[in-house]
C-alpha cells in the first residue's frame, strides 16, 4: 500500500514542474483530494440536459390524435415512415391508431441517422452534442468553429443506436431480471414492487435504466475522446501497477467522481502461458490491483471485478506479441 | 504365408478416423508391446453390426500403449495353429462369433488363448441388445486387458472436454461434450456464449461439476448429464467460484472462492449445504485435487512468490510443498494409487506435462509440447490425458505411461481442451 502512495507523490511533484498536461492532471488529482463543490454542479447540469432533451422531443400521443388523417400522412412522410401508411383506392388513411403509434415511438426512440445529421449546421450540431450531454466530444477552435465534425456525427448516430437497441433487450427481459439489473446498477430506489413482490413500474424502470444508460455512454463517450486508456497492461505473471498506469487510474477515479451514477466493471485477464484456473485467479488479482488504487478515492462501492483469465484473448496468436496484448484489466463502465 | 501378409497390412492401420466429430491419431508404438492376434469375428445370421466389436477392441488395445494387436485375414477358429503362432511370436489369440438372436438381440462369443502354454484363458458369452456393441467391445476390452495383464482397463469409461468453435463474425461458441473413452458418441451437455472450463466427472459418474461465466462471473454448477433432472444448485458464494475437485465421497466438492478478492481452497458439502475453509494463505490458493483416499488435497499456490504446488493432509492440517525443482509448477491431479502427481511443469519457455513421485520428490518431464495444460489419469493410472497445442490448434493428447505412446483426438472445426476421466461405470 505504501508503495502505491509514494507513486501518487510522484505524480504530484511532476505536475508541478513539467508540462500542461500533467498540470491538469495534476489539478484534477487535487480536485479529487478535495471532491467538493465542482462535481456537484456538474451533476446538476447533467440534470437540466435531461429537462431539455425530454422537452425537444416531439409528439404525445395526445397531440398526434387531434391531427386530421392528411396530416398524420404528411408527418409520417416527413419522417420517413411512408411504409407503414396502409390507405384505400381513395387515398384515405386505413390504419390511423398503427401511425400514430409507430410516431410516438419514433420520437420515443429520438434517433438520427447519418443523412439527417449531415444537412445540419456545425452551430446545429453542437446544440444537439450538448444536449445530448456530448459537450465534451466538441473540439472547438478559439473562435467556437466546430472543428470535428464528422467525429461529432459518428458519435452521435453511434449513441442514438446504442439507446434503442438497449431498449429493446431491456423489454425483452422477464421482472426479475430487470430488477436485478436495477439493483446492480444501485437503482434500488427506482423499483416499486407489491406485497407479492412483483414489479409495478416496469415500463418507468426501462425508462430510468435507459436514462440512466444514455447518461453514463454520454460520459464515457466523452471519457474515450479525451484519450484516456481504458485497457491497462501487465508483465508476465503479474499483478503490479506501474506509475504510468497509476496515472491512468487516477484519471478514471477523477471521471468517476465526476460522473455520480457511472459504475465500473474491472475485467481482469490472462495470457494463455501456464494452467487456466491459476490465470482465473491471476486476472481477478490485476483487477484486484487496480480497484485498490480507485479504493484511495473511497470509490470501491461502485466497481466490481471480474476475472476471464485466459478464456477472452483479444490477440489468438500463440507469441510475445499476442500475450502482452491479453495481460490486462478492462476498464468497462456501465 | 497368407497370414503373415495379412499382418503386415494391418499393421500399417494404425491411424483410424473415428466419426465426423473426432479423429484418432496414434504416433508413437512399437516399445515392449504385447504382441496378440484378435481375428475377426465370425457373424452367424443376420448380425453384420457385430463385426465391428472385434475392430473396436483391437483398437483400444493398441490405443493403450501396452499391446501391438494385429488382425487376421481368415476366421480363427477352435482348431488353433499354435506353431504358426509361437513363430509369428504372438503371445495370444483371440477370437469370437457373434449370433442373432432376435431382430435387435445377439450372442457374443468370446476366447482368449495363450499361445505357448496352449491352453484357454479366457471364454465368456454375453447377450448384447443392438445399441450396446459398442459398449460391450469396451467392456470386453477391458476383460482382455485383464486377463493378459493382470490390470484394470480403462476402456468402458467416459471423457469430457470443452469444445470451442468460432463464426465467421469471430463470435465463440462452448460446448461442454462427453464421449467414450475412445472419442466415440461425442454428444454436447452444455453449449454456451460464454466460456465453459474445468468439467470434471462425479466419482459414481452420473455426474459433472464444471465452471461457468454465464452469468459473467466464474461459477461452479453441477448437472447430470444422462438424466433429465435438475441440476444441483450451489449457492451463490460470496466472491467468484472456480476449480471444483471431487471429494471420493461424492458428497463433498473442492472450490476456489474468492472472499474479498483472497482466493483459497473451500470444500462445499451437497447434502448439509455447509462450507468449511481448508486454506487461509492470503496468495493465490487453487486448482485443488483430492488424493484417492480423500485424506488430502494437492493444491497450487503462489505462497512463495513462485507457482507452485503443496499437499496439505486434512486430518493433521499440515500443509507441505510438493515441488521443488523449476519455478513453475501446477495443476497438480493424483495418479489412482495416490503415489504419483500429474502436474504442468515450465521449462525454459515452455510448460509441459510432468510426473512427480511425492515420496522421491522426482519429477519426470513427459513430453516436448510448448504448451500442455489440464491433466487427468486414467481411473487404471495407465495413461493421461491432457490438453496441448498441435500446428496452433487445441487438442487432446493420451500418452501411455508404459511406453510414452502418444494418442491424439482432435475436432476438425475448432478446439477441444480441458479433459477428464471418469472412473469405472458400475
Amino acid at each position: 500500500m505504501s508503495k502505491k502512495l509514494l507513486l501518487i507523490t510522484g505524480v504530484i511533484f511532476l505536475s508541478s514542474c513539467a508540462t500542461t498536461n500533467i498540470q491538469e492532471l495534476g489539478d484534477k488529482f487535487l480536485d479529487l483530494i478535495n471532491p467538493s463543490d465542482s462535481p456537484a454542479e456538474v451533476a446538476d447540469l447533467s440534470e437540466q440536459v435531461l429537462v431539455l432533451s425530454a422537452e425537444s422531443g416531439g409528439f404525445t400521443e395526445e397531440e398526434l390524435e387531434t391531427l386530421s388523417n392528411d396530416e398524420l400522412i404528411e408527418l409520417a412522410i416527413e419522417k420517413g415512415l411512408g411504409d407503414i401508411l396502409v390507405l384505400d383506392a381513395d387515398g384515405n388513411l386505413q390504419n390511423r391508431d398503427e401511425v400514430i403509434k409507430a410516431l410516438v415511438e419514433s420520437d420515443e426512440s429520438g434517433g438520427f441517422t447519418e443523412e439527417e445529421l449531415e444537412v445540419l449546421s456545425n452551430d446545429e450540431l453542437i446544440e444537439i452534442a450538448k444536449e445530448k450531454g456530448l459537450e465534451g466530444i466538441l473540439l472547438l477552435d478559439s473562435d467556437g468553429n466546430l472543428q470535428n465534425r464528422d467525429q461529432v456525427i459518428k458519435t452521435l448516430v453511434e449513441s442514438e443506436s446504442l439507446m434503442e437497441s438497449a431498449t429493446q433487450e431491456l423489454k425483452s427481459l422477464s421482472d426479475d431480471a430487470l430488477i436485478e439489473i436495477a439493483q446492480t446498477k444501485g437503482m434500488e430506489d427506482e423499483i416499486i414492487l407489491d406485497d407479492d413482490g412483483n414489479l409495478q413500474n416496469r415500463d418507468e424502470l426501462i425508462k430510468a435504466l435507459v436514462e440512466g444508460a444514455a447518461e453514463t455512454k454520454a460520459a464515457v463517450l466523452v471519457l474515450e475522446s479525451s484519450g484516456i486508456p481504458s485497457t491497462l497492461y501487465f508483465a508476465y505473471d503479474d499483478t503490479e501497477i506501474d506509475e504510468a498506469a497509476t496515472r491512468v487510474i487516477i484519471e478514471h477515479a477523477n471521471f468517476m467522481q465526476n460522473n455520480r451514477s457511472v459504475r465500473l466493471r474491472l475485467e481482469g485477464h490472462a495470457d494463455e502461458r501456464g494452467t487456466r484456473e491459476y490465470n482465473l485467479a491471476l486476472g481477478e488479482n490485476r483487477s484486484l490491483s487496480v480497484k485498490e488504487v480507485l479504493g484511495l478515492y473511497n470509490l470501491e462501492d461502485r466497481v466490481v471485478v471480474v476475472s476471464y483469465g485466459e478464456e477472452q484473448p483479444v490477440a489468438i496468436e500463440h507469441n510475445e506479441e499476442a500475450w502482452e496484448k491479453n495481460r490486462r484489466v478492462e476498464f468497462v463502465y456501465y | 504365408m497368407k497370414y503373415l501378409k495379412a499382418l503386415i497390412l494391418s499393421s500399417a492401420l494404425l491411424s483410424f478416423s473415428a466419426n465426423a466429430l473426432l479423429e484418432v491419431n496414434i504416433i508413437k508404438s512399437k516399445e515392449e508391446l504385447f504382441p496378440v492376434v484378435i481375428a475377426p469375428f465370425e457373424v452367424i445370421g443376420d448380425a453384420q453390426q457385430g463385426a465391428e466389436i472385434a475392430n473396436i477392441i483391437r483398437d483400444n488395445l493398441n490405443r493403450s500403449g501396452q499391446f501391438n494387436a494385429l488382425s487376421t485375414n481368415e476366421l480363427v477358429t477352435n482348431q488353433i495353429d499354435f506353431n504358426f503362432w509361437q513363430e509369428h511370436k504372438k503371445d495370444a489369440v483371440i477370437f469370437g462369433k457373434i449370433e442373432q438372436v432376435s431382430s435387435k438381440v445377439f450372442n457374443v462369443y468370446i476366447y482368449i488363448y495363450d499361445v505357448f502354454s496352449e491352453k484357454s484363458l479366457y471364454a465368456k458369452k454375453i447377450a448384447v441388445h443392438n445399441s450396446g456393441i459398442r459398449r460391450i467391445a469396451h467392456y470386453l476390452s477391458d476383460r482382455i486387458y485383464y486377463v493378459l495383464l493382470g490390470q484394470k482397463g480403462s476402456f468402458d469409461t467416459r471423457l469430457s472436454y470443452v469444445a470451442v468453435s468460432e463464426n465467421k463474425k469471430g463470435n465463440r461458441t462452448y460446448r461442454l461434450q462427453i464421449s467414450d473413452s475412445d472419442g466415440y458418441n461425442p454428444q454436447t451437455v452444455v453449449k454456451s456464449s460464454h466460456p465453459i472450463l474445468s468439467p470434471v466427472w462425479s466419482p459414481d459418474q452420473n455426474k459433472l461439476a464444471y465452471v461457468s461465466f454465464k452469468n459473467n462471473r466464474s461459477e461452479v454448477f453441477v448437472i447430470y448429464p444422462f438424466l433429465k433432472i435438475k441440476s444441483i444448485k450451489l449457492p451463490k458464494f460470496d466472491g467468484i467460484a472456480s476449480s471444483p475437485s471431487w471429494h471420493p465421497d461424492g458428497e463433498n466438492i473442492a472450490l476456489t472462492i474468492s472472499k474479498k478478492g483472497n482466493k483459497d481452497i473451500y470444500l462445499y458439502n451437497l447434502k448439509t449445504k455447509e462450507l468449511k475453509r481448508l486454506t487461509t494463505n492470503t496468495a493465490i490458493d487453487t486448482e485443488a485435487n483430492f488424493s484417492p483416499d480423500g485424506k488430502s488435497i494437492a493444491f497450487t499456490s503462489n505462497r512463495t512468490g513462485q507457482v507452485q504446488i503443496y499437499i496439505k493432509n486434512l486430518k493433521t492440517g499440515k500443509i507441505s510443498r510438493a515441488t521443488f525443482k523449476g519455478t513453475y509448477n501446477a495443476k497438480p491431479v493424483f495418479s489412482p494409487d495416490g503415489k504419483e502427481l500429474a502436474l504442468i511443469h515450465r521449462v525454459g519457455k515452455d510448460y509441459r506435462l510432468a510426473l512427480l513421485n511425492i515420496a522421491t520428490r522426482d519429477l519426470t518431464i513427459m513430453t516436448q509440447n510448448k504448451s500442455d495444460e489440464s491433466p487427468y489419469f486414467s481411473p487404471n493410472g495407465g495413461m493421461i490425458i491432457f490438453a496441448t497445442n498441435r500446428d496452433n490448434k487445441g487438442i487432446l493428447s493420451i500418452i501411455s505411461l508404459h511406453n510414452n505412446q502418444i494418442v491424439e483426438l482432435t475436432q476438425k472445426d475448432g478446439v477441444i481442451r480441458e479433459p477428464s476421466w471418469s472412473n469405472y461405470s458400475n
